[in-house]
C-alpha cells in the first residue's frame, strides 16, 4: 500500500509517539495508588478546583485525552488559538485523560455529590459516556450557543444512550482493524477469522480491551457486536479463551503490541488505527485492514460535567470545532474519523483518501453495544478469565 | 541487620544506661520520638491508611468469600508467581553471591569502581531497562540466533513470551539488591578468622561453610527479601517481556484494578500476596536462624 497520508502530518505525529493507549498504560501504573487515598484525591481535585475552572466568561477547561489536537499541544493548537481570537475566551486544555476507568476513580465520586471538577468540558469513551448522562454528572448542551451541533454526522446523531445528542457529542472517532505484515502471512487479508487461522498459531496478539476483541470475534462469527446478545458475547469470549487455550495468541495485550508488530515478532494484531497510522511511518510494510465482515468503532464523546463554571463557553467551543471549515484540519492533523458532516471537504486530497480519517463506506463499521453495567461484568468477567488466568 | 557480630554484653549495658531515665531532661526523653514523627507519620498517612482501607475494600460485597473466589479463579498465576519469584531469587544468590564474594576479597582498589558497575544499571530506568531486553531477546535478534544455530532452539520457537524471558529479566533487574548487601556482611568479616581457621587445619571449604557463609547470612538473607518480594509484586517484566502465558499477580491487579467491580477481590488478592510473603519470609528467617545473627 502506498503512504495515503501527507508526510508532513506523519513528521508531526513522528514527535509524539506516545499514543493516547500508551498513556494509559501508563496511568495503569498510577492507578493503585490512587485507587488507594480517596481522601488525598479529594484533596488533589479540590486543588485543582482552585488553579483550573477558576476563569470567568473568558477562560473554560478541557481534560481530553492526548493527541485529540494538533501536535498535542495547545499552545500551538490552531483551533484554540483561532477559537481564543474570534471569541476572546482561552481554552485551559489538558491532555490528562489516560483511560475511562483511571477517569472514574479520580472524579466520578466528586461529581456524584454534585461538586464540579473544576472542568468545563471532558471527553469519555460511549459505554461510560451513557453512564454518566444515566447517573446525571454532566448538563445538557445548550443548542441555541451550539447550533453547529447538527452537523454530527447521521451514523452518531441518535445513539440509545443519549437520543437526539443533547447532553454529548463525538469529539473523536477511531477504528479498531487488523494490522498485519503481508511478507509473513503470505499476502492479503481480508478475513476477521484470520486472527483464529492456526496457521499464524503464536504469531498473533489480541487487544486486552474486551469491547474491541470481543467485538471482532463476534463479526467473525456473524453477530453483531452493536446489539449482540449476552449470550452471543459469551460465545465470543470462549472462542477466544479455546484458541488462547491452543496457543493461537502470542500475547493478549494493551499498548505494548505495537511493540511486537513493529519488530516483526507478531505477524497479525487487533490494532487501532492512530497506531497502525504511526506505525507505518517507520514500517512502510504494515498493512491495515478493515476485514469483510467489518470493524470496530469506538467513540470520545464531549460532556459538560456537573459544576462546571462556564458551560456557555464550552458550547461556543464545540460549536467553533462543528464547523466543517474548523473540523476539517483539525481532523486531518489528528488522523481520527471527523464527526462533522462536511469537514472532508476542507481536507487536502491525502487527507481525504486516508483510510483512518476517511474509511470507505465498506466495510462497515460497529459500534459495541452500550450494555447494562451487570452484563458488561459478566462479559468481562469471563473475558478476563479467559485471557488472563 | 548491620551489627551482625556485636556482643550481646555491649547491648545490654548500653539500653542500661539508657533506662537511667531520671537523670536526664525531659526534652531529651522526647527527642527519640522526635526523630522517628516525620517517618512514623509519613507512614501512617501513606502506608497504614491505605492499607486498612484497602483491608476494608477487601472486604466489600462478597465479604470473605472474595479471599475464596480470589483464590480459587487465580491459582494458577499465584503458583506461577512464587515460582518465578523463587527461580529469580535463587538465580540472584547463585549470580550475586560469587559476584559480591569476589569484589569483597580479591576487589582491592578496584572495590569502588565494581561496585558502580553493580549500580550502573539503575542509572537507567527500569522501563528503558527491560524494554532493551525486547531488542535482544526477539524473533530476529541476536539471542534467538545464536540459540537457533547452535541448535537449542528450533525454527519455530521464540524466547519472547515465554518463561525463561521474565525470570532472567527479573534477576537481572532485581540482581544488585542481592549484590550489594551480600557485599556488606562480606566486607566486615574479619578475614583473620579464616587464617586461624587455617592454622587448625581447616580445609578452605570447610572455613568458607563454617564461617564466611555464616557471617554473611544476614547480607543473605536481606538480600533475598530485597529481591523476592518485589519479584513477587512484579508485572512489568510480564507486561514487557512475557505472554499471556506468564501472567503474573501484579498483571491481574494492573491491568483490572480500574474495573469497579473487580475491586474488592483484588485488594483481597493484593492481601493474599502480602500473606504468603510474610509467612514465607518468618518461615525463611526461622530456617536461616537469623533471630540470632540479625
Amino acid at each position: 500500500m502506498t503512504n495515503p497520508i501527507d508526510p508532513k502530518i506523519l513528521e508531526a505525529m513522528d514527535q509524539h509517539r506516545t499514543t493516547r493507549r500508551r498513556f494509559l498504560g501508563m496511568g495503569g501504573l498510577a492507578l493503585g495508588g490512587l485507587a488507594l487515598g480517596p481522601t488525598l484525591l479529594a484533596a488533589c481535585s479540590s486543588d485543582s478546583n482552585s488553579s483550573g475552572g477558576g476563569g470567568g466568561s473568558n477562560s473554560i477547561t478541557m481534560l481530553n485525552w492526548p493527541l485529540y489536537i494538533e501536535g498535542d499541544d495547545p499552545s500551538t493548537s490552531a483551533t484554540l488559538k483561532n477559537f481564543a481570537a474570534s471569541t476572546g475566551i482561552k481554552v485551559d486544555y489538558r491532555n490528562s485523560i489516560d483511560g475511562n476507568e483511571s477517569f472514574n476513580t479520580k472524579y466520578q465520586a466528586t461529581l456524584e455529590k454534585g461538586n464540579g471538577i473544576g472542568a468545563d468540558l471532558i471527553v469519555l469513551t460511549s459505554w461510560n459516556a451513557a453512564a454518566y448522562i444515566g447517573a446525571n454528572l454532566v448538563q445538557p448542551l445548550d443548542s441555541a450557543v451550539f447550533p453547529n451541533k447538527k452537523n454530527v454526522i447521521s451514523r452518531l446523531a441518535n445513539p440509545s444512550w443519549d437520543p437526539g445528542r443533547t447532553k454529548s457529542i463525538p469529539w473523536a472517532v477511531g477504528q479498531t482493524g487488523i494490522a498485519y505484515w503481508p511478507d509473513k502471512v503470505g499476502g492479503k487479508i481480508t478475513d476477521v477469522n484470520a486472527l483464529f487461522n492456526p496457521q499464524f498459531k503464536g504469531k498473533v496478539t489480541i487487544l486486552d480491551e474486551m469491547r474491541d476483541t470481543v467485538g471482532l470475534t463476534m463479526l467473525g462469527m456473524g453477530t453483531n457486536p452493536a446489539t449482540g446478545t449476552t449470550t452471543q458475547m459469551l460465545a465470543a469470549v470462549d472462542k477466544i479463551e479455546k484458541a488462547r487455550d491452543a496457543g493461537q495468541f502470542k500475547k493478549v495485550t494493551g499498548n505494548s503490541y505495537t511493540e511486537d508488530l513493529a519488530l516483526g515478532d507478531t505477524w497479525i494484531a487487533v490494532a487501532w488505527s492512530g497506531d497502525v497510522a504511526q506505525l507505518q511511518a517507520d514500517n512502510p510494510g504494515l498493512e491495515w485492514v478493515i476485514p469483510s465482515q467489518g470493524g470496530m468503532l469506538w467513540v470520545d464523546n464531549a460532556m459538560i460535567p456537573v459544576g462546571a463554571k462556564n458551560p456557555e463557553g464550552a458550547n461556543k467551543l464545540l460549536n467553533y470545532v462543528y464547523d466543517p471549515a474548523v473540523a476539517g484540519p483539525l481532523y486531518e492533523s489528528i488522523l481520527y474519523i471527523p464527526p462533522v458532516t462536511g469537514a472532508e471537504q476542507y481536507m487536502t486530497p491525502a487527507a481525504q483518501a486516508s483510510p483512518f480519517i476517511v474509511p470507505p463506506a465498506t466495510p462497515p463499521l460497529y459500534e459495541f453495544d452500550v450494555i447494562s453495567p451487570d452484563v458488561a461484568e459478566e462479559v468481562e468477567r469471563a473475558f478476563v478469565a479467559a485471557t488472563e488466568q | 541487620m548491620t551489627t551482625a557480630a556485636a556482643p550481646s554484653r555491649f547491648r545490654r549495658t548500653h539500653r542500661e544506661s539508657g533506662t537511667d531515665d531520671t537523670s536526664v531532661p525531659a526534652r531529651r526523653r522526647f527527642t527519640p520520638w522526635l526523630l522517628i514523627a516525620p517517618g512514623g507519620l509519613w507512614l501512617l498517612v501513606f502506608f497504614i491508611i491505605p492499607l486498612v482501607s484497602l483491608g476494608v475494600l477487601s472486604l466489600e460485597d462478597g465479604g470473605i468469600s472474595n479471599y475464596s473466589n480470589v483464590i480459587s479463579d487465580n491459582a494458577t498465576v499465584i503458583i506461577r508467581t512464587f515460582i518465578y519469584a523463587t527461580i529469580a531469587t535463587i538465580a540472584a544468590i547463585a549470580i550475586g553471591y560469587p559476584l559480591a564474594y569476589v569484589i569483597a576479597t580479591k576487589g582491592g582498589k578496584y572495590k569502588n569502581l565494581l561496585l558502580a558497575l553493580v549500580v550502573l544499571p539503575f542509572f537507567v530506568t527500569y522501563l528503558v531497562r527491560t524494554l532493551s531486553w525486547k531488542i535482544l531477546l526477539f524473533d530476529g535478534g541476536p539471542v534467538v540466533g545464536v540459540l537457533q544455530s547452535i541448535g537449542i532452539l528450533n525454527e519455530n520457537q521464540s524466547v519472547l513470551g515465554s518463561p525463561f524471558a521474565v525470570i532472567a529479566a527479573l534477576t537481572y533487574n532485581f540482581l544488585p539488591f542481592m549484590v550489594l548487601p551480600i557485599y556488606v556482611s562480606l566486607e566486615k568479616i574479619d578475614w583473620r578468622l579464616i587464617d586461624a581457621a587455617a592454622d587448625l587445619y581447616s580445609s578452605p571449604a570447610r572455613a568458607f561453610r563454617k564461617i564466611t557463609f555464616r557471617l554473611s547470612l544476614p547480607g543473605l538473607f536481606a538480600g533475598t527479601l530485597l529481591t523476592f518480594i518485589p519479584a513477587a509484586g512484579d508485572f512489568v517484566n510480564s507486561e514487557l517481556l512475557g505472554s499471556d502465558r506468564t501472567v503474573m499477580i501484579g498483571n491481574i491487579i494492573e491491568k483490572n484494578f480500574g474495573k469497579e467491580f473487580f475491586r474488592p477481590e483484588l485488594s483481597a488478592l493484593s492481601f493474599m500476596l502480602m500473606a504468603i510473603i510474610l509467612v514465607g519470609v518468618i518461615f525463611y528467617a526461622r530456617i536461616l536462624g537469623t533471630e540470632e545473627i540479625v
